[in-house]
């Protein structure tokens, strides 16, 4: 076992997700600002937006999935089951909110939201399972 | 799994995080292996016991086995 597998891990992890978190605010705040310029925007243009905005999203979860696989056992185990739990719950939530919808109980609701909200269940579920050092 | 790690590194003037660095685990790793929410993988569990120069059996108490030994006798 090598003598630095969890800091070195930590090291690599902060390195790639700060870079990740800058590009995915810039590519939002940026993109939808530009979009505001046009007065009935190039589909292309939204299109190319999107994907700009959703390429560091990607990236992130990759990076968490290095993570995983790179950290010690036991933070690996509290992740794993973090993600695991916040995936259930988000989950659920497409499944109850989608029959809702199908049956005409609720108004359409923003598919993008589920994104965060998986994030804010994986985040949530990690903390409560191994406290604030394993977020 | 009952253990004696807070003993050992308690004996050596150790802190938590001082064993997670010699171990390369994190200081919440050693903290849940110490208080026996979580038990740790054999290749670890083979790091502690190397680093403290003991045994497995000398570190970590199989509670089952015990308990059906007591139960024997």
């Amino acid at each position: 076992m090598s003598q630095q597998t969890f800091k070195s891990a930590s090291k690599r992890y902060w390195r790639a997700f700060v870079p990740t978190m800058i590009i995915y605010l810039i590519a939002t705040l940026a993109g939808s600002f530009y979009l505001k310029t046009f007065e009935t925007e190039p589909t292309w243009l939204q299109a190319t937006v999107a994907v700009a905005c959703t390429l560091p999203m990607v990236l992130f979860l990759f990076i968490q999935i290095r993570y995983f696989l790179e950290t010690d056992e036991y933070n690996r185990m509290i992740q794993l089951k973090g993600f695991a739990i916040g995936a259930a719950i988000t989950v659920s939530a497409i499944f109850l909110i989608g029959f809702l919808q199908m049956f005409h109980v609720i108004n359409r609701v923003e598919v993008f939201w589920f994104g965060p909200a998986f994030f804010v269940a994986y985040g949530l579920s990690t903390y409560a399972l191994g406290g604030r050092q394993c977020l | 799994m009952k253990n004696i790690i807070r003993a050992l590194r308690s004996e050596r003037g150790w802190s938590q995080a001082a064993l997670a660095d010699q171990l390369g685990v994190s200081r919440q790793s050693v903290n849940a292996i110490e208080t026996g929410k979580y038990d740790p993988s054999l290749p670890l569990a083979f790091s502690i016991a190397r680093l403290f120069e003991k045994s497995i059996e000398e570190i970590f108490e199989d509670e089952t086995a015990s308990d059906a030994k007591l139960a024997a006798e």
